[in-house]
């Protein structure tokens, strides 16, 4: 700025410090609860420095919550997801931009009808359908043909469980048919002056110029992913499919047991820190994302 | 209509996604459970006995955490058609799974396996919470129990109070006692309503709700917010608000039984299925007892509710799994498994042979166990009247979520204890109209 | 959306939607249509053998009968009103501090993100140890006068637990939208003003804030949204609250999900849905308008 105004500088300054111990503050709070002992944890008031633990805690909540396979597996639920979206938006929109057909207004509409019906409201007859895909399939065939089908298949407990239901993506097919709405129309007339048919141009050339976008979609995706809460707690009964989102509820202190927060909150430590992770290193590309999509 | 059995090989849709689980040689089944902690263990064990008993069955047993989530997560599954073979069911589901449809008969099941079950081996009073009207089983008496008073005789005696409460006029006079001897809570309880209302209305011979609390139709209809229950809670609230009463719930950090086993507080009621965990996590050396629940002054006692969950076999399971199903629940109603089981847990036994064992092994006598005897006297302290043989209403997990709630609002929030028994009654009922309109045309049987 | 030139085909357009058309039918339509048929009929607990009752509005009639339900109606609009309006209070002070830019600002925008990177039950978890009464940063309160903070004993203070929750959760996506649109001010806008030698303050609130106004109205909205039906609510209920004490904190969200699955009562939990779906559709709606008029701004 031009002028100089050291009052006003100071208390920016001032103001921005506040924000920042609101901020980190808890994350602090979660760090240094996982870094003490049982006593010192509960202790009133509580201390806000660092103990000797730390180790310990991590390991008691990695062991406790079975932290390795779920890790594991919210880590192939995130990426499945996130490339599973990243595929259906750009090939989705694809459809959607680059042909004239009057039912692409149905598909975009029925894409986009998908924001108002969240898994909460949905939530039971969800989780029948993932028991038994293929219910809707034999139905109709019923009611068309008369003949009875036992054809099932079962996500439950499954990876497919895990992404399926929540891969569609209203939000990534907006920010494709955005992108590509922005690009110019000589850039198609060219391709097809070419010669080059419609799966070449997508693959050659829409592709790789979208690779900003690719980024900036697959890691709000990823968070998003990693961070799913509901669906995975429903469909998973068996041990072996829970995320570590799932897995983070088994360290809250319970009814018969000590209040071990410092384990809890070294649990929640590690299961914050991916998404964190990308948040901090890939900041420019997720704002990017962010902002871009809601736009 | 035409029938193709379309073998398609689902997992070929899947490849890549799906996990593909290996071939086991023995038959495999599960068994979901509502038991956690130290009773979860024990049913663990249960089960690890019955594999290791056998070559051909494997028992998968989990716990859901919880009665209630057990019921919730059983349904979920079995709509989705991937229900466990068995499952528990805490004593008021009972009539929603009644009515659901969902279950083989304990008795066509142990039949059509050929298992020669002894059927009135079962305590009468037991079995009867869960068969028709016929005296036929619809499913396997597990895990029985009923509520019981809790006492720390140390903290009793240095508060100079002599012997077991025996009317709710002694439990007040005995707190105060305690507390002027530095006791900060001489009482803790929690918002459960199977204690406080349940039980305490069987013994002072109080309706829970019309028809023989449900017994005689589905129109029935609560009614323990015209009853003692409301005096009870009145003078719960009073002792609460006198400091003498401490609410010890989950949610504030520490449920009733912590509160009595780390001598937090220094009587509960409780079930006689917690002697065996007290006994192991209270500090050795301590002196506890367990007592009938108390009455009121002049009341005629009567048999308090069996209270605990029986197993069902649920449908949708291929035959294999239901030869597996019989021969453990064969194997567990056993006399030395009835006797193994309750002696490690503190459920009463619930065949005679089993109890006839056990006492012929002196085990009411083994100091450690003293008192287990009394929820047997409890139980059986009349014959089971109307009034006292059970709650057989619909929906009566979620009408007991309504009672806790209303236990909420009375203690900590403004509302007076009619208002919130009103408000849990008039909440319930629409719980039991809704159940008889869904059931609309089926009759109790 | 309307491009000149367009590819001729008509395989490829139908096999590149049909992936995520089959996947909103299977996992968004059909299930909805179950939603719609349980809110008209009353739907057993274990499933019925094809004997679904039907019984009209009487399920509506009975969610709007129930005091309960109004209840949760209140607690959401608190909810969702309070948790906003704080969230994109700190959020719209950090931002126009953030762009003032002076020396070191950037750090602590980088920092003023993270919050959105945490799932809402991590945060539930960790503000409900933060908030506990007895351990924890506010515990000592409790050692002054007893149950002077006690979010599982009052209702007040657990709703004051599951908004703070939520605010602070969202503050780091506010902050992003306030600085892009704050960023998107032309400079030279900024410049002329203070030419004409208004103070900063005066700029903010002549310059900067009515500039704002279209990404505050969408932000609001998105939030109200958001804290009303969105996951997050859900998650961060779940971990802290589940809901209690008394009821104090059921918002509609919660409550639909725990009337199913706990309550088992699939018709009034999915007549209670449909509410909801309308209520979104309110919200989209709106929003879509918006986002149609900020078009012509530009």
């Amino acid at each position: 700025m031009i002028e100089r105004t050291p009052i006003l500088n100071m208390l920016t300054y001032f103001i921005m410090i506040v924000g920042l111990l609101l901020i980190l503050g808890p994350f602090w709070m979660i760090f240094t609860a996982s870094t003490q002992s049982l006593a010192q944890v509960n202790a009133v008031p509580f201390n806000l420095l660092p103990g000797a633990d730390f180790l310990h805690n991590l390991q008691a909540a990695w062991h406790r919550a079975n932290l390795g396979p779920a890790m594991l597996n919210s880590l192939i639920m995130a990426l499945l997801v996130m490339a599973g979206k990243i595929v259906l938006a750009s090939i989705s929109a694809f459809a959607i931009v680059y042909f004239r057909s009057p039912l692409r207004h149905v598909f975009f509409w029925l894409v986009f009808m998908t924001l108002m019906l969240p898994l909460e409201v949905r939530v039971v007859p969800t989780y029948n359908i993932a028991a038994d895909v293929f219910e809707p399939v034999r139905w109709l065939i019923q009611a068309l043909t008369g003949i009875e089908f036992s054809l099932q298949w079962n996500l439950l407990n499954s990876y497919s469980g895990l992404v399926l239901p929540v891969i569609a993506t209203a939000t990534g097919t907006f920010l494709y048919r955005q992108f590509y709405m922005t690009l110019p129309d000589e850039l198609t007339e060219a391709a097809k002056m070419d010669g080059a048919r419609p799966l070449r141009f997508f693959i050659d050339i829409l592709l790789p110029l979208s690779r900003t976008n690719m980024l900036a979609l697959a890691t709000i995706m990823f968070v998003y992913a990693w961070n799913q809460y509901l669906w995975p707690k429903l469909m998973t009964t068996e041990a072996d499919y829970q995320t570590a989102m799932v897995a983070m509820t088994t360290l809250v202190p319970n009814i018969n047991s000590l209040p071990e927060w410092n384990v809890s909150m070294a649990g929640a430590l590690i299961i914050m820190l991916p998404p964190l992770i990308i948040v901090a290193v890939l900041q420019r590309w997720f704002v990017r994302g962010l902002v871009s999509t809601e736009k | 209509m035409k029938h193709f059995g379309v073998k398609f090989a689902a997992m070929a849709l899947a490849v890549g996604l799906g996990a593909t689980p290996a071939l086991a040689e023995k038959v495999k089944f599960e068994f979901w459970h509502g038991l956690s902690g130290d009773l979860g263990e024990r049913v663990k064990e249960t089960c690890d006995k019955f594999n290791a008993s056998q070559s051909d069955y494997e028992i998968v047993c989990t716990s859901q955490n919880g009665y209630p989530e057990t019921i919730q997560n059983a349904i979920a599954a079995y709509r989705a058609k991937k229900n466990p073979a068995i499952v528990q069911v805490f004593d008021v589901g009972t009539l929603d799974l009644m009515l659901s449809g969902a279950y083989i008969p304990a008795k066509k099941l142990m039949e059509d396996n050929g298992y020669k079950i002894d059927w009135g081996n079962y305590f009468g009073g037991i079995a009867r919470y869960y068969a028709d009207s016929k005296g036929v089983l619809n499913s396997f008496p597990f895990n029985s129990s009923t509520a019981m008073f809790y006492y720390n005789i140390d903290a009793f005696t240095k508060a100079g109070i002599d012997g077991a409460p025996q009317t709710w006029e002694d439990v007040e006079a005995d707190a105060r006692k305690l507390k002027s001897a530095g006791f900060d809570c001489p009482f803790g309880f929690s918002f459960d309503s199977w204690a406080t209302v349940e039980q305490f209305s069987a013994i002072h011979n109080q309706p829970i709700a019309t028809k023989n609390n449900g017994y005689d139709g589905l129109d029935t209809e609560l009614v323990f917010n015209k009853t003692k229950v409301v005096d009870q809670l009145t003078f719960f609230k009073k002792m609460t608000d006198e400091g003498l009463f401490q609410v010890k719930t989950a949610q504030l950090g520490m449920d009733v039984v912590p509160a009595f086993a780390s001598q937090t507080c220094q009587m509960i009621q409780s079930s006689i299925a917690d002697h065996g965990t007290i006994g192991k996590t209270i500090k050795p050396g301590t002196k506890w007892a367990v007592t009938m629940l108390p009455v009121w002054k002049g009341t005629e006692r009567k048999n308090s509710l069996v209270g605990g969950a029986s197993l069902w076999v649920l449908k949708n399971r291929p035959e294999a799994e239901y030869k597996g199903a019989a021969a453990f629940l064969n194997f567990i109603a056993q006399p030395d498994m009835v006797e193994w089981w309750s002696t490690v847990t503190g459920y009463i036994p619930v065949t005679k042979t089993g109890f006839d064992a056990m006492k012929a092994n002196g085990f009411y006598e083994k100091p450690q166990f003293a008192g287990r005897e009394k929820a047997i006297e409890s139980l059986t302290y009349t014959p089971a009247g109307d009034l006292t043989r059970g709650i057989r209403v619909g929906g009566f997990p979620q009408i007991r979520k309504e009672i806790s709630n209303a236990m909420e609002g009375i203690f900590f929030g403004k509302m007076t204890v009619q208002a919130g028994l009103d408000q849990a009654v008039e909440r319930g009922n629409a719980i039991i109209r809704r159940f008889e309109k869904t059931y609309a045309g089926q009759t109790l049987n | 959306m309307n491009k000149r030139a367009v590819f001729k085909s008509r395989w490829l357009p139908i096999l590149f939607a049909l992936p995520q058309l089959l996947l909103i039918f299977f996992f968004f339509y059909w299930p909805a249509t179950s939603v719609l048929t349980w809110a008209f009929s009353l739907e057993p607990a274990f499933g019925g053998a094809g004997d679904r009752l039907f019984v009209g509005w009487d399920n509506f009639r009975e969610v709007f009968a129930d005091r309960e339900y109004w209840q949760s109606v209140t607690l959401s609009l608190v909810f969702a009103f309070t948790a906003t309006a704080l969230s994109m209070f700190i959020a719209f002070v950090l931002a126009i501090c953030v762009d003032r830019q002076l020396k070191g600002s950037g750090l602590f925008r980088f920092f003023y993100i993270w919050p959105y990177a945490i799932a809402a039950p991590a945060v539930g978890l960790a503000f409900r140890f933060i908030f506990a009464p007895e351990s924890g940063l506010i515990a000592i309160v409790n050692t002054w006068s007893p149950d002077l903070w006690n979010p599982a004993k009052f209702g007040s203070h657990a709703m004051i637990l599951v908004i703070i929750c939520f605010a602070w959760k969202w503050i780091g996506y506010n902050f992003i939208f306030m600085t892009a649109g704050l960023q998107s001010i032309p400079r030279s806008l900024i410049e002329a003003s203070s030419m004409d030698g208004s103070g900063p303050l005066r700029r903010a609130i002549d310059v900067q804030i009515p500039l704002l106004a279209p990404t505050l109205f969408f932000l609001l909205v998105l939030n109200l949204t958001e804290s009303f039906v969105g996951p997050d609510t859900y998650g961060i209920v779940d971990l802290t609250t589940e809901g209690g004490p008394n009821g104090a904190t059921n918002v509609m969200v919660y409550r639909i999900v725990s009337e199913a699955f706990q309550g088992l009562n699939y018709s009034g939990a999915a007549s209670q849905s449909l509410i909801l779906i309308g209520l979104i559709m309110v919200f989209t709606f709106i929003q879509f308008r918006f986002v149609e008029r900020r078009v012509h701004y530009k």
